[in-house]
């Protein structure tokens, strides 16, 4: 059955010769500036002048070779799509030959990065959901074909078969008839919604990595940066810099504040630009939703209806508290390498506000009843025990931390108060710690720490009003999370089994996670810390019939133990 | 539906006599391995004999209460039962799991044995479905048993129509 005659007729088409255009000028843009960096470097560098005529030819040799591989890569891959299969052969030295059945076909990704959309080409990525052996990707990947190639490969992967015909699923959309134009659009960027994007807890992050960057940079040059620096722009030395630090602390610490804030809300907005530009999300005809998104790279995602088994409205703290959410798939086939990878693939619409966002989640669910409404079960009073109990301990050790930061603390005035400050000095310059050490009480540490402990009860509670599960017409619902509060409504028919787990501790209490494993997302949807027969009841209704005949009645409230614990 | 009603009963099975051999075994050389770790330098090593033989006694002492308590302990966790419907298991001893697949997304039914649980007689199943949350194992079961388990398995899963996924 392997068609491995290189004809190009019956069917099989090419990567765009234009593939290697666009390589080679990347490769000539990042090779060139380097060849003639490293020519100047070695001209002005104390040694034979025949070093400097080597980068050049190098250079030249590097990117020909480069090429020359290119070209042969260019022929060796080549594509079809039959009826049935799509198959791609591939491989320079060892021949690689897939073939996977059309029905198979979960996503299908178009990406064109600017220096590749220039030349009208993309990256066409198929997800098929299953991987070629051990640690196989599950995705066939062509880089680059022209953009009416990709365009017809995501219409035709995606559409069941070219005469309509029953694919032997009970879905509704199996005739792939419809014209491709009936599309409905499901949303489309607002400007405004950009305003959510500094909202994450990275805004901060962004900042304060730029300025331990600086410093490290600083300690790396051993101070002889700094001191170039401060003699340029005629700066005080560096105990005129701690003391002029140390008297204006209050105005200093929320100015720099301020500033970091500000660097990180440029960051994440510009990178939040750059994603979701020109973003839309509509769906087809034949139930596939398509995303389209981002400035200099742009992205088009297809997602086959059928395998869209459901959403997960993700609301991580910052954006919370000022009222946004933002959606992703749970879907089949759209794993990509590593978990990073594969959230970032499935992200469905950017940061918006959290009512557009239920709306459009519930729009995507195609259900009448949002399952995004409040979350209707409560978890019990054990649940939020066991989560003061996790408090109580951080509280503990943050206490036994401070103890020990606190003797360090008396040391550094004390006894080691020489030899630190000029550790320091080397270092950074500025003796900004031991400057700190000064001015700062002993007890501060504790106060850090009352502040931890406070900060962590208020953690608990809100963890606990994030619990949340129910079963909606379609859907079953769970919810969880504080740093990161994320709703998962996924279709019923999708669970295909059940894990109850138990800690010793959720035994104590009655409790229990019961997960709803199935083949889409993450692999496992949990409601943690349920009641162990409001669990049970809930994956019952969810599913019913499945655990029926391992479930079993019992009196309420007789106390009776678990069987199958302690001997 | 008053909700504390409810519980999942134990499966029917339970898995065979001699898993109790093979844990504690399996418990008994993890104990001597992780024993020896500073135990050994504890010989050569003059400055901090003290420091490296109270580790020893420390790690020996929680092995052993391991390999003592975990055997039986598992014993009455672990239980399986394979309906007409679905696959149920029960396994864990600190921290106890139940999971439950239905015939119609079972993707491949599997049998192995170890070394270790050659040397008794043992067989696992492995029964493989679509989800990223792992394959649900029955594992101690006697060898023939494992095999009839097996059987029956394939053969109901082949009767039951689903596409698995």
């Amino acid at each position: 059955m392997s068609p491995h005659g290189e004809k190009p007729a019956d069917g099989w088409q090419g990567l765009s010769r234009l593939t290697v255009w666009a390589d080679a000028v990347v490769g000539a843009l990042i090779i060139a500036p380097a060849a003639i960096g490293l020519t100047i470097a070695l001209a002005l560098a104390p040694l034979a002048w025949g070093w400097s005529v080597l980068p050049v030819p190098a250079a030249l040799a590097l990117f020909a070779g480069m090429t020359y591989l290119d070209l042969l890569r260019l022929r060796a891959v080549g594509y079809r799509v039959t009826d049935e299969r799509m198959e791609m052969r591939s491989g320079l030295i060892a021949k690689a030959y897939r073939s996977i059945p059309r029905e198979r076909v979960r996503s299908v990704d178009v990406a064109a990065p600017l220096y590749v959309r220039v030349f009208g080409l993309c990256t066409v990525t198929v997800g098929t959901g299953e991987s070629a052996g051990a640690g196989g990707s599950d995705q066939l990947q062509l880089q680059f074909v022209t953009a009416g190639q990709g365009e017809q490969l995501r219409r035709d992967l995606l559409q069941r078969g070219p005469v309509p015909k029953t694919t032997g699923e009970n879905e509704e959309n199996g005739t792939g008839e419809g014209p491709e134009e009936e599309e409905e659009e499901l949303a489309r960027l607002n400007p405004r919604w950009f305003a959510y994007a500094p909202a994450t807890g990275a805004t901060l992050g962004i900042g304060v990595g730029a300025l331990a960057t600086l410093a490290s940079i600083s300690a790396q040059m051993g101070g002889r940066g700094r001191q170039w620096l401060s003699e340029w722009l005629v700066l005080p030395s560096g105990a005129e810099i701690g003391a002029f630090i140390m008297g204006r602390l209050l105005l200093l610490v929320p100015l720099t504040l301020f500033a970091l804030l500000l660097l990180g809300a440029v960051v994440t907005l510009a990178a939040a630009v750059e994603t979701w530009w020109d973003y839309r999300l509509i769906r087809q005809s034949d139930g596939t939703v398509r995303l389209r998104r981002g400035l200099l790279t742009s992205v088009s995602l297809s997602v086959e209806g059928r395998r869209l088994n459901g959403v997960a409205l993700r609301e991580p703290f910052v954006l919370r508290s000022v009222g946004g959410a933002e959606i992703r798939a749970v879907a089949t086939g759209l794993s990509a390498g590593d978990d990073e990878k594969t959230a970032a693939k499935s992200r469905l619409s950017p940061a918006m506000p959290g009512k557009r966002a239920r709306a459009l989640a519930a729009t995507l669910l195609r259900t009448p009843d949002s399952p995004f409404g409040p979350v209707p079960r409560v978890h019990p009073r054990a649940a939020l025990r066991r989560r003061f109990a996790r408090a109580g301990m951080a509280t503990l050790a943050a206490t036994a931390v401070a103890g020990a930061l606190t003797w360090v603390h008396v040391q550094l005035r004390g006894p080691w108060a020489d030899a630190w400050s000029s550790v320091e000095a080397e270092a950074m310059g500025v003796p900004l710690t031991s400057g700190a050490a000064e001015a700062t009480p002993v007890w501060g540490w504790f106060a850090v720490a009352a502040l931890f402990g406070a900060v962590a009860f208020w953690y608990a509670v809100g963890s606990y009003r994030g619990l949340g599960h129910g079963v909606h017409t379609r859907h079953l619902v769970v919810r969880r999370g504080m740093a990161v509060r994320t709703t998962v409504a996924m279709e019923r028919s999708a669970v295909i089994g059940w894990r109850i787990s138990r800690s010793p501790f959720q035994r104590r209490l009655a409790l229990a996670d019961v997960s709803a494993t199935t083949a889409a997302g993450e692999g496992r949807y949990t409601a943690a810390d349920v009641g162990l027969g409001q669990g049970v009841a809930w994956a019952e209704e969810a599913v019913p019939g499945l655990l029926a005949p391992f479930v079993e009645r019992v009196e309420p409230e007789s106390g009776a133990p678990e069987r199958s614990v302690l001997p | 539906m008053s909700s504390d009603a409810l519980r999942l009963r134990p499966p029917r099975h339970r898995v065979d006599r001699r898993a109790i051999m093979w844990w504690t075994a399996r418990a008994l050389m993890t104990t001597v391995v992780i024993t020896a770790a500073p135990a050994v330098p504890a010989v050569f090593v003059e400055p901090i004999r003290f420091w490296l033989l109270s580790a020893t006694v420390v790690v020996a002492v929680t092995g052993l209460s391991v390999t003592v308590v975990m055997p039986q302990w598992r014993y009455r966790v672990h239980r399986w039962e394979v309906t007409d419907t679905a696959v149920y298991t029960s396994s864990g001893w600190l921290w106890q799991e139940w999971r439950v697949a239905p015939m119609s997304r079972i993707q491949t039914v599997d049998t192995a044995r170890g070394p270790l649980q050659r040397v008794f007689g043992l067989s696992s199943v492995t029964v493989t479905t679509a989800s990223a949350a792992g394959p649900i194992e029955i594992s101690g079961l006697d060898h023939m048993r494992a095999t009839e388990v097996v059987d029956q398995l394939t053969e109901t899963t082949e009767a039951t129509p689903g596409d698995a996924t």
